[in-house]
């Protein structure tokens, strides 16, 4: 009764996920939950299965096993087995937000029409209504002089930034980030940061996987470190960052420039 | 030429254009569709589109239009020639089609699909809304050659008897004993007619250009 009652609490509950490619096991009974208003980091080293993990959320991955609400709500199959027909997983998903290392913005689309796409033909929003949301969002990514440019003129840092307005557009329970920064020049990794460390401070519910650490310490209220599928620590950021119970977080650390303060 | 010429050789001109625009615009939707049921893999129905274009790919226009004509009666049907004529060049044009939609398809950046799905589209109105014009882009080169492809071949469906814009000039010079003014015409409207599809390309590719990231 209790599990119930959390999940209808939590923005995501994970139990027992586990998922293979093959006959690699790439991700192990993993159980996850994160609050409301909460940002928990996943961290790990390459191919440990973060993105696998984000993925299983909003059902861009099929898991074999386990159970995940978003909202309370299960998500991909029903509880008898029965797998969710795909208009109501569309539903569910709608309840997620996810901002990809690629981008992945519409080229067809300009900056705006990127943004009011989903609210209008996921929503059944006005145009006028979603254009309003979508100036706002875009203000708040500090886009807003670029409404009427194409994707291929932005650049990554622009491009991620109107993605991250994407995905708020269609006001998610959660926001989903797979390593935001990781395809950016270095130069332009801080204005989307910024914009993320912003959204946080407002409250957001994010789950996020990312390679910079010293990000991962000042937004997180959680950080999970994920080891051949297997979550083997997890602890609030400081603890975290200063004292790992783990050889294996710490070797980790060692060799990610690792802050020594917030 | 007098003016009697002038007048049949529009009507050729006519008889190209109408029937060649029915087959293309049928041809086009029939071959997405086609593509998009071959996306199922549909045990069966998949092997018969797949004889179907590789048949209709290798059949010659004039065998494909003699048969259908000819054939109609004994399957009960009463085909009028422009029909018949018409469903030569769907036939051949569809096969064609299907696969340059086919390949849009495959080419299609399965990221911005997953973006799609991740904001809570359904796979059609992926499909509908950043698939298709994007696959309508890339295809347009593709499919506008198809498309002069059947405008130059058109004059195979004179084989079962519909006057068309070359069978025309045959008529023409049969009375005035001249042949090469009407072909020398008939060539002129060709050109014109392709040229409205080359112009047609470009617009396409002007706008390709915004889909290389
Ligand atoms: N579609 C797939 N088919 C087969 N194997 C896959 C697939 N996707 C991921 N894998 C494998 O699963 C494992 C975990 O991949 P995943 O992308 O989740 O790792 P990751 O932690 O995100 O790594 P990175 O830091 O490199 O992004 C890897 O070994 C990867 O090769
Ligand atoms: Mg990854």
């Amino acid at each position: 009764m209790s599990e119930a009652n959390t999940s209808e609490t939590a923005a995501v509950s994970i139990r027992h996920l586990s998922k293979s490619f093959d006959d690699v096991e790439v991700l192990r009974d993993v159980e996850l939950e994160v609050k409301t208003g909460e940002v928990v980091t996943i961290i790990g080293s390459s191919g440990s299965g973060k993105s696998t993990l984000l993925r299983c959320i909003n059902w861009l991955e099929k898991p074999d096993r386990g159970s995940i609400h978003i909202a309370g709500q299960r998500i991909g199959v029903h509880d008898d087995g029965r797998p969710m027909p795909v208009r109501e997983l569309a539903k569910v998903r709608a309840q997620t937000g996810m901002v990809f290392q690629g981008f992945n913005l519409w080229p067809h689309l300009n900056v705006l029409h990127n943004v009011t796409e989903a609210p209008i033909h996921v929503q059944g929003k006005s145009k006028r209504e979603a254009e309003e949301l979508a100036t706002a969002l875009l203000e708040k990514v500090g886009m807003s002089q670029k409404h009427d440019s194409y994707p291929n003129t932005l650049s990554g840092g622009q491009k991620q930034r109107v993605a991250i307005a994407r995905a708020l557009a269609m006001q998610p329970a959660v926001m989903l980030f797979d390593e935001p920064t990781s395809a950016l020049d270095p130069e332009l990794v801080g204005e989307v940061l910024a914009v993320i460390k912003d959204l946080s401070a407002e409250g957001y519910t994010m789950v996020m996987v990312t390679h910079e650490m010293a990000f991962a310490r000042a937004v997180s209220d959680q950080v999970v470190f994920l080891e051949k599928g297997l979550i083997i620590e997890r602890a609030d950021p400081e603890t975290f960052f200063t004292t790992p119970k783990t050889d294996r977080v710490r070797k980790f650390l060692e060799n990610h420039d690792t802050p020594s303060s917030a | 030429m007098n003016a009697s010429a002038w007048n049949m050789l529009l009507e050729g001109a006519w008889t190209t254009v109408w029937i060649s625009a029915v087959s293309i615009a049928i041809g086009v939707v029939a071959g997405l569709v086609i593509a998009l049921i071959r996306l199922a893999r549909i045990p069966i129905i998949d092997q018969l589109l797949v004889l179907y274009v590789s048949v209709a790919r290798a059949t010659p226009l004039v065998t494909l239009a003699l048969f259908i004509f000819l054939s109609a009666p004994d399957l009960g049907l009463d085909l009028n020639r422009s029909v018949a004529g018409i469903l030569a060049l769907t036939l051949n044009t569809t096969a064609f089609n299907a696969e340059i939609w086919r390949s849009a398809f495959r080419n299609f950046s399965r990221e911005q699909s997953e973006a799609a799905m991740a904001t809570g589209m359904t796979p059609w109105v992926t499909f509908r809304r950043i698939m298709l014009p994007q696959m309508v882009i890339t295809s347009l080169p593709g499919l506008v050659n198809e498309m002069s492809f059947l405008i130059k071949g058109s004059p195979a469906i004179a084989v079962i008897g519909i006057v068309d814009l070359t069978r025309v000039t045959n008529r023409i010079s049969a009375v005035t004993y001249e042949p090469l003014p009407p072909i020398l015409v008939a060539g002129a409207l060709y050109m014109a007619i392709i040229g409205c599809l080359v112009w047609l390309q470009r617009l396409a590719e002007r706008r390709a250009n915004r889909l290389a990231m």
